[in-house]
C-alpha cells in the first residue's frame, strides 16, 4: 500500500512538473510553425465523430486528403455546393497547406461561375447572380488563405489573376502581382504589375505602371508586351520625346497567351 | 567468478532482446508487409490528381499507416507482455534469479520501443524508396508534357514538386511517430502493472490516448485564469492535464508532410518531453510493479 501512494504521489508530482514542460514545448512547436492550433469542434458535426477523432488523434493531414478526395468526386458530379462545402473542412484540417486554398477558390471563381453562366436552364438573371457570387466566393476564400499564409505568393498569385480576369479590377490585381515579387524575388512579376497599372483607368497608377515598365526596360527586359505598354503609357501621360524609348511598335503573335 | 551488481545494462538487454523475439513469434511483422503494399498502393493510385497531390497523399497514407502500427504496437504488445509471462511463467523463472525488478520491466519496455524503433526504421526506408522514385517518375512526365521547357518553368516546377518530395525533414517526422508510441509503450505499461486483465490495460490505454490527443486543450483552459466561475470543470480539466501526456507535442507529422522544416530546438523540445514521461512512467510502473503479488 506504501508503495501504491509513492506511486501516486510520483504520478502527480509528474504532472505538476509535465505542464509547463508541455506549455514550453508546444510554443516552441507553434513558433516553428509545427503545431496547428487544435481543430475546432464545429467541425466535429461537419466530419462525423471517427473522422474528427482521427483528425483529433495525429491523423489529421489524411482526414484531410480524404476529404480533399471526396470534393473531387462532388466535382466530378458537378455538386458545386459539396465541392466548397468539402474544400471548407479541407482547409480547416490543413490551414497550412496553400494548395487546399488555391484549388478551393479556383473551382467556385472558374469552374463553378462559368458552369452557372452557361447553364442555358437558368433565367439569365439568375445566371449574372450565381455568376458573379461563385466569383465572390472564390476571392473570399484566397483572402481567408492569406490570413492564415500572409506571405504565400502562390495565393498573392491567384489573387492577382482573379482580380485580372475575373472582376476587372486591373489595380487590385497588380498590387498582388507586386506582393508576388516582393515574396518571390522574380522580376516577371513586376513586369506583370506594370502591365496591370497601365490598363487601369487612374493616371497615378498609369505613372506606377510607367515607372515599373520603364526600370524593367532599363534593365534589359524587353519582350514586345512590355514595349507595345510602355508606347502607350508615353502616350497616355505626354512623356516628353526625348525620354521615350526609341523602339517601335512589335507586331506580338496572335497566339501568344501570356505576355512576357 | 563475477560480481553481482545492483543494475546491469547487460541484463536489460539481454531482456530486451528476448522481448524482441517473444513479440517476433506474435507473427507483428505481417503489419510491415501489409505497410509496404499500402505505400505501393498509395504511390500509384489516383493519377487524375496533380503531382503535387499525389505525393502528398502518399506521404499522407504512409505517416497515417506508421502512427497506426506504431501506437496499436505500443498498446496491445506491452499490455500482452506482463500477462503472458505470468501464463508462461517465465515471469517466475526470470524473477528467481538475481534480476531486480526494475531491470525486468526495463528490459520488457527496451524491447517494445527496440521492436517499435525497427518497425519504423524499415517503413521508413521503403516509403522513402517509393516517395523519392514516384517524385522523379512525376516531374520526369510534367516535363516532357512541357510545351515550352524554359529553364525557369522547369526550375519552377522542380520546386513545386520537390517541396512534396522526399526530404530530411519527413525522417525527422517520423522520429516524432517513434517518441509519441514510445510514450504510449510506457504509460501502457505503467497500466499494466496494477490492471486486472489485458483488456482493461489496453481499453484504459486507448482512452488516456485519445485525451492525450485533446489535452493541450485541456491544459489550455486549466490554466487560463478565472476559477471561481466554473470550478469543478477547473477541477476536472486539472485532473485530467494532471494525469495525462500532451500527444499532441508529437503531431508534427502535419505541418512536416507540408514541407515544414524541423529544427534543432524543435527535436529537442519533442525529445526532452518523450523523455521526461518515459523517465515518469518508468519510476511509477517500477513502485506498482515492486509491490505486486505475482
Amino acid at each position: 500500500m506504501k508503495r501504491r501512494l509513492q506511486a501516486l504521489s510520483v504520478l502527480l508530482l509528474l504532472g505538476l512538473v509535465k505542464l509547463p514542460v508541455e506549455q514550453t514545448a508546444t510554443a516552441t512547436l507553434r513558433e516553428a510553425r509545427l503545431l496547428t492550433a487544435m481543430p475546432d469542434f464545429g467541425l466535429r458535426d461537419q466530419l462525423g465523430q471517427m473522422s474528427f477523432a482521427a483528425a483529433l488523434g495525429g491523423l489529421r493531414s489524411l482526414v484531410a486528403s480524404f476529404t480533399y478526395l471526396r470534393a473531387y468526386n462532388a466535382w466530378e458530379n458537378v455538386n458545386w455546393a459539396m465541392v466548397d462545402s468539402l474544400f471548407q473542412i479541407t482547409t480547416r484540417l490543413q490551414p497550412r497547406y496553400e494548395h487546399y486554398w488555391d484549388e478551393a477558390a479556383w473551382h467556385m471563381a472558374y469552374n463553378a461561375a462559368s458552369y452557372y453562366l452557361n447553364d442555358e436552364t437558368l433565367n439569365p438573371a439568375v445566371r449574372g447572380k450565381l455568376f458573379h457570387e461563385h466569383i465572390r466566393r472564390g476571392h473570399d476564400i484566397l483572402q481567408e488563405g492569406l490570413r492564415v499564409l500572409p506571405e504565400d505568393p502562390r495565393l498573392w498569385n491567384s489573387l492577382a489573376e482573379l482580380y485580372e480576369r475575373r472582376t476587372y479590377e486591373p489595380a487590385r490585381a497588380a498590387e498582388c502581382y507586386l506582393k508576388v515579387a516582393e515574396f518571390t524575388g522574380n522580376a516577371r512579376f513586376l513586369r506583370f504589375a506594370g502591365y496591370q497599372f497601365a490598363q487601369s483607368a487612374d493616371r497615378a497608377f498609369w505613372q506606377r505602371g510607367y515607372d515599373l515598365l520603364r526600370a524593367a526596360y532599363d534593365k534589359n527586359q524587353r519582350p514586345p508586351t512590355l514595349i507595345n505598354t510602355l508606347k502607350d503609357l508615353e502616350k497616355k501621360l505626354e512623356v516628353p520625346a526625348e525620354r521615350r524609348i526609341p523602339e517601335s511598335y512589335v507586331p506580338v503573335p496572335s497566339g501568344a497567351a501570356v505576355p512576357g | 567468478m563475477t560480481s553481482y551488481r545492483a543494475f546491469s545494462p547487460a541484463r536489460i538487454w539481454t531482456l530486451a532482446t528476448a522481448t524482441v523475439t517473444q513479440l517476433l513469434r506474435m507473427k507483428i511483422l505481417i503489419f510491415l508487409l501489409a505497410f509496404c503494399a499500402l505505400v505501393v498502393a498509395a504511390g500509384f493510385a489516383f493519377p487524375v490528381l496533380n503531382p503535387e497531390q499525389q505525393l502528398k497523399l502518399l506521404k499522407d497514407v504512409s505517416f497515417g499507416a506508421l502512427q497506426v502500427f506504431s501506437l496499436v504496437i505500443a498498446i496491445v504488445a506491452t499490455a500482452l507482455l506482463l500477462p503472458r509471462d505470468l501464463e508462461d511463467r517465465t515471469l517466475y523463472t526470470i524473477l528467481s534469479k538475481p534480476v531486480p525488478r526494475h531491470e525486468y520491466l526495463l528490459g520488457k519496455l527496451l524491447g517494445v520501443l527496440l521492436l517499435i524503433g525497427a518497425g519504423l526504421l524499415l517503413m521508413d526506408l521503403a516509403f522513402s524508396a517509393v516517395l523519392w522514385l514516384r517524385e522523379k517518375l512525376l516531374l520526369a512526365q510534367i516535363i516532357q508534357a512541357l510545351e515550352a521547357k524554359t529553364p525557369e518553368a522547369v526550375a519552377q516546377l522542380q520546386e513545386i514538386v520537390g517541396k512534396q518530395g522526399l526530404n530530411w525533414g519527413l525522417h525527422l517526422g517520423v522520429l516524432a511517430v517513434f517518441w509519441k508510441a514510445a510514450v504510449v509503450a510506457a504509460l501502457a505499461l505503467m497500466i499494466s502493472c496494477f490492471a486486472s486483465s489485458t483488456l482493461f490495460t489496453v481499453v484504459v490505454t486507448f482512452c488516456v490516448v485519445i485525451i492525450g490527443h485533446g489535452q493541450g486543450l485541456i491544459r489550455e483552459y486549466f490554466l487560463q485564469g478565472g476559477t471561481l466561475a466554473e470550478p469543478v470543470k477547473k477541477l476536472l480539466s486539472a485532473l485530467l492535464a494532471i494525469v495525462t501526456p500532451d500527444l499532441g507535442v508529437f503531431d508534427v507529422v502535419d505541418n512536416v508532410i507540408n514541407g515544414e522544416a524541423v529544427g534543432l530546438g524543435a527535436a529537442l523540445a519533442m525529445s526532452g518531453t518523450a523523455l521526461l514521461y518515459l523517465t515518469g512512467y518508468a519510476v511509477v510502473s517500477h513502485l506498482l510493479f515492486v509491490e505486486k503479488e505475482l
